[in-house]
């Protein structure tokens, strides 16, 4: 029993991440209205420059979170443009063709990544960012700090987030050009303005995703950026494209699932279930078990 | 036949058949990925059947094509009229499992892999022979086939399920049907190809079917070109062999080098450097040539 609940509490703060993943990602599919593929790898990507910033200023912790956050907004922002490029020469939104493009930034990111840092091996983080050190030891459980902080971080974020689009103005405008580009237009929204706050928006949460990467794992490798795509597609696929509730629950139930299945189940067999899933589901009810809002 | 060109026009073939299998299905805009997963489970089971149930080479390629096709017919069952993305997971989510059970399946060699597969009739010379005889056979045949499809009435509602879905099924395509056609097709050269590959390098290990292979047989179709198949014909050998000119320090960027490029093209041309009109024009000039030479002669 207590291994179940070490397990379930390792589910939650790993399901709190793919949360939050899920949500920049359903974000850029109902307002910038792109399949963003690599938008874990942008995060992995900040992951790293955290890494250099930490290395270049003798672990300055604060210059490691803006270097976190300001990498992840910068690329965002910088690949705007090209995604738009991309829909004006196709006339019309089109998500095949943002789709082939994301998955070649994230050819590169991936690439580059084994290349350019640490000679293409798995990078460490410090003491003081990584979260390995226990707070909590009952019997079989222990809680560790990347826990704690994964969990808490997360759900202020995902709160705040959907407070923001909720209930102010700005998510107001956010959720009109999800629900109808056109009417959103009429009522005077500038689209490419709102396009663009969304860009910055899950450029914001890549940042703070990366850093509670930094604190639950302690440590990144070129390939982690595929891994988590995968299985952040998962969520929304299971969930349903662009549901931001539905993937808040499957996000928190697919993470405990693998937690629970990593305590029972030997080698990397747990990683498949959350493909096993999505199989299932997209075989059976292609929509999405909430639904999909496209 | 040297060893650099035997692995050039071995390579070259795969990476053709490969291109074709994912452009046949993204004739009806699905990008079935799912062939990379269907060439790593019939490559890994010939392997076995030759390896371990010592299985004659021919009849294991013969398994593998119709573990292939049994496969996609399956898959087809349920996707066959599916968006776009929903096929894009599927593939993923394929070539995830597959790498999985291989990873944890110490009959097929685990994480190390296979190595070791015999000879095709007993010299290296002429077991290299023939898997070029084989795979450019087989580039002949399918191009064939795809060839005639493109010019077929299918061809033409492919195209129509391409441009636009509603219209293409409020003129009587049956677009389930197509899709499960092309899946099924697409999937049965795939399974052969991932034989062949392995058969190649005489051994079989997970590295070959990553999500790298995706972005290379993405690559090729569209810088070549998704309209037409022939765009896949240049870009195939010219994108697998440019590099190996660089000097190794450049050609280590390889695969920065193909997103790039796939990049550049998405935004500078989407098409494709071969697309339909520049078909028609080289189609156009050859016929004109044709017509001078048969009337040069009295």
């Amino acid at each position: 029993m207590q291994a179940l609940i070490a397990q379930i509490i390792n589910g939650l703060s790993l399901g709190s991440i793919y949360v939050l993943l899920v949500t920049g990602f359903n974000l850029l599919l109902l307002v910038a209205m792109i399949i963003h593929f690599a938008y874990p790898q942008v995060v992995v990507f900040s992951m790293y420059i955290t890494w250099v910033v930490l290395l270049l200023t003798g672990n300055n912790i604060l210059l490691g979170v803006l270097a976190a956050i300001g990498s992840s907004v910068l690329f965002n922002l910088l690949s705007a443009p090209l995604f738009q490029k991309v829909m004006k020469n196709r006339g019309e939104v089109d998500i095949n063709s943002t789709m082939v493009l994301s998955l070649a930034m994230g050819m590169i990111i991936t690439d580059v990544l084994s290349h350019s840092f640490n000679h293409g091996l798995p990078i460490t983080f410090p003491e003081q960012l990584s979260g390995n050190s226990p707070v909590l030891r009952i019997g079989l459980i222990t809680i560790l700090r990347g826990q704690v902080w994964s969990l808490a971080v997360g759900v202020m974020a995902v709160s705040g987030f959907f407070l923001l689009l909720y209930k102010t103005r700005a998510g107001r405008a956010f959720r009109a050009i999800a629900e109808d580009p056109n009417g959103a237009r009429l009522v005077g929204i500038p689209l490419l303005k709102t396009g663009l706050e969304s860009y910055a928006l899950t450029g914001v949460l890549g940042g703070i995703i990366a850093l509670l990467l930094v604190a639950l794992l302690g440590s990144a490798s070129p390939g982690l950026g595929e891994q988590v795509a995968n299985k952040v597609l998962a969520v929304s696929i299971i969930a349903g494209l662009g549901n931001l509730p539905g993937g808040l629950v499957v996000g928190l139930l697919l993470g405990i699932l693998e937690a629970v299945a990593q305590g029972y189940i030997s080698g990397s067999w747990s990683n498949v279930i959350a493909f096993v899933v999505m199989l299932v589901v997209i075989l059976m009810k292609p929509s999405g078990l909430f639904g999909s809002k496209l | 036949m040297s060893l650099p060109l035997y692995y050039y026009l071995s390579i070259t073939a795969v990476n053709i058949l490969m291109s074709w299998t994912l452009y046949l299905p993204y004739r009806v805009a699905q990008l079935h990925f799912i062939t990379v997963a269907n060439m790593a489970i019939s490559g890994y089971t010939a392997g076995y059947l030759v390896m371990a149930l010592h299985v004659p080479f021919g009849l294991s390629l013969a398994l593998g094509f119709l573990l292939g096709g049994l496969i996609g017919y399956v898959v087809s069952l349920f996707i066959g009229d599916a968006p776009t993305f929903a096929v894009v997971m599927v593939g993923f989510t394929f070539i995830y499992i597959t790498r999985t059970v291989i990873e944890n399946t110490p009959a097929v060699g685990g994480t190390m892999g296979m190595f070791g597969l015999p000879n095709i009739g007993g010299s290296p010379s002429f077991h290299r022979s023939a898997i070029i005889a084989i795979l450019y056979g087989l580039v002949i045949l399918v191009g064939f086939i795809i060839h005639r499809f493109d010019h077929s009435s299918l061809g033409r509602a492919a195209s129509a399920v391409f441009a636009d879905k509603d219209l293409a099924f409020s003129l009587g395509v049956d677009i389930r049907k197509l899709g499960m056609l092309l899946q099924t097709f697409s999937c049965t050269v795939a399974g052969g190809t991932g034989v062949l590959y392995g058969f190649i390098y005489k051994s079989f290990h997970l590295d070959f079917y990553t999500f790298q292979l995706v972005g290379i047989a993405m690559t090729i179709i569209f810088v070549g070109g998704y309209t037409t198949m022939w765009g896949t014909v240049v870009a195939a050998p010219v994108l697998y062999g440019v590099p190996l000119l660089f000097p190794p320090a450049i050609a280590a960027w390889r695969i920065v080098i193909y997103g790039a490029l796939l990049m550049l093209v998405m935004i500078v041309k989407p098409e494709g450097f071969i697309t339909r009109r520049t078909v028609f024009h080289v189609e156009a000039f050859l016929s004109r040539s044709r017509t001078k030479l048969n009337n040069s002669y009295p």
